[in-house]
């Protein structure tokens, strides 16, 4: 993938992570405060009824102690009904505001301060009570605490948040696992393969099917695409092999033409550099061609043509190259590492292939005769040029030392 | 147990206090708009019964009685018994039994007599003692938080 070169845009999978993430924690922030605000509301009204009722349970209590004026009684009282509460402290009043008597919880430990801390902020106490003979306030009772609950509850939804919040983010991460397993591989394979298939032409690549619905569908589109790829490739490089034999090929013959003649030559000069090994070029030409063309049309012109290039094929060794270089010129690249003493036994094998007469549509055998010329690399000469010119002259020469002997 | 204050009537007074925070917590059979307090024999402490008043508004009728009647006379919703012969109280006592009247004994630190509440004098403090079996006699009842207040009631 090309993700690189943008360092700043996110990956699927952490699109899909934050999205999740994101309703999670809405979800559980959510039901968390309104589950706390409820909570504590609840808990709130029955910790100040529960409060009211221990006052006026301890009022009721302690009424006749305080009547006969007996604070001890008064304490037990109070402690008596104040001790099994969550209730830290109480105290007792006459109508002025003065102290009776009081009574205090044991000092306790550092959590239950904190509980009775956060009680305090939410539900305020004391609860008041009054002691009253007939329409006389002999006393009031104040009870202060009764919330610790509260707070205790606050404490515990609050970590029960904490821990909610975490497991948010570890479910968080799974599900961003497994999304990346089902989405973002299946995608990822889709993009490794378009890459491999743009970047090295491997149209046989395939993407794997996955378990969802719409990333199965793109596998598979994305599959039959490559198959018409692949087949549209294949015609494209048959039909450029097809287009580049045309270039090189002589229709009539099969032989190479003259461009590929001209691309072989250089080839071989580099070749017999390399090995310093020597070659021949050979120059040939169909003596009184444009006579049988005349006489017997040119029908007889092509099919003697195609008989010499084939007759000259079968005498050539495998390495070696013919070529039609137009009309009735044919040349001949001998392989290199042939011996000077090879390349007269080629020409007389040549000339004896040509010896049975040919025969042509019409139904009319034909003589045909070859003019061969020669020349040796880098014997005769090292250019490219210079030696085709070698072998023209040879040919030439050996043309006209035939017509003399002809006319003589 | 309610504490003495200082001066020379603070046993005159606690005993009014005492007396009067029983007879708040007395219910008897019939509402008494007027608590008549009848009190027997030689009593030492009673000078001050008159400061009493009563929450709920009723008042509080004193009487004195010498001690030789058969028992208590109809016109007695209370009984404040001072010092007596041993016969006298008992026939007083005895004379409440069944009856809705509440008996109070000054002088009986033992609570021998039978009477409902004894009075127990100590330095500086005074408190009572409950007889649940003279309550559980009498038709009157008491408030069971004050038993919680009485000497072994707790």
């Amino acid at each position: 993938m090309t993700a690189s070169s943008q360092p700043a845009m996110p990956t699927l999978r952490q699109v899909l992570a934050r999205v999740h993430m994101r309703l999670i924690l809405c979800a559980v922030l959510m039901a968390g405060v309104t589950l706390m605000v409820t909570g504590v509301l609840v808990i709130r009204g029955y910790a100040d009824r529960n409060l009211a009722l221990i006052a006026r349970t301890v009022a009721y209590t302690v009424e006749p102690a305080l009547v006969f004026d007996d604070m001890d009684a008064a304490r037990r009282g109070m402690a008596a009904v104040a001790a099994s509460e969550s209730v830290h402290r109480v105290d007792v009043r006459d109508g002025r505001g003065r102290l009776l008597v009081e009574w205090r919880r044991p000092s306790a430990g550092v959590m239950t301060v904190i509980e009775r801390g956060i009680a305090e902020l939410v539900a305020p106490s004391p609860a008041r009570a009054d002691v009253r003979r007939g329409s006389i306030l002999v006393a009031q009772v104040r009870v202060y605490g009764g919330a610790d609950g509260l707070g205790r509850f606050i404490l515990s939804g609050v970590a029960t948040a904490l821990a909610c919040l975490v497991l948010t983010l570890l479910a968080t991460w799974t599900l961003a696992r497994r999304l990346q397993r089902d989405v973002t591989e299946p995608l990822a394979h889709i993009a490794e393969v378009a890459h491999a298939v743009r970047a090295d032409r491997q149209f046989d690549r395939r993407v794997p099917t996955s378990d969802i619905h719409e990333v199965d569908q793109l596998g598979r589109d994305f599959n039959a695409l490559m198959d018409e790829l692949r087949d549209w490739h294949r015609g494209v490089v048959s039909h450029n092999r097809m287009l580049e034999r045309q270039a090189t090929r002589d229709t009539l013959t099969g032989l190479g033409n003259r461009a590929m003649f001209e691309q072989a030559l250089p080839a071989t000069i580099a070749q017999a550099d390399r090995d310093r090994t020597p070659f021949a070029v050979f120059y040939i030409d169909v003596n009184r061609f444009k006579q049988v063309n005349d006489t017997h049309g040119h029908d007889a012109g092509d099919a003697l043509l195609i008989v010499i290039a084939a007759r000259l094929r079968a005498v050539l060794r495998p390495d070696d190259q013919a070529f039609r270089l137009g009309g009735d010129e044919f040349a001949l690249v001998l392989a290199p590492g042939i011996a000077p003493a090879e390349l007269d036994a080629i020409k007389a094998q040549i000339a004896e292939s040509m010896e049975q007469p040919i025969m042509v549509p019409s139904g009319e055998s034909i003589d045909a005769s070859l003019s061969i010329g020669s020349a040796r690399y880098p014997d005769d000469s090292a250019d490219a040029r210079d030696l085709l010119r070698h072998a023209d002259a040879a040919m030439y020469a050996a043309k006209a030392g035939r017509a003399a002997i002809q006319h003589r | 147990m309610l504490p003495l204050g200082p001066g020379s009537d603070s046993l005159a007074v606690g005993t009014s206090r005492m007396v009067g925070a029983i007879l708040e917590y007395t219910r008897w059979p019939a509402p008494r708009p007027i608590v008549r307090l009848c009190v027997v024999g030689q009593a030492r402490h009673a000078g001050r019964l008159s400061d009493i008043h009563l929450s709920n508004g009723a008042a509080l009728q004193l009487s004195t009685l010498d001690g030789q009647q058969d028992g208590p006379p109809e016109q007695c919703d209370a009984l404040y018994l001072g010092s007596l012969a041993v016969t006298p109280m008992q026939r007083m006592v005895a004379g409440a039994r069944g009856q809705p009247v509440l008996t109070i004994a000054e002088d009986d630190p033992d609570c021998r007599s039978g009477a409902m509440v004894c009075l127990l004098y100590r330095p500086k403090i005074l408190s009572f003692q409950l007889s649940i079996d003279a309550v559980s006699r009498s038709t009157v009842r008491i408030d069971p938080r004050v038993l919680r207040l009485s000497k072994g009631g707790y």
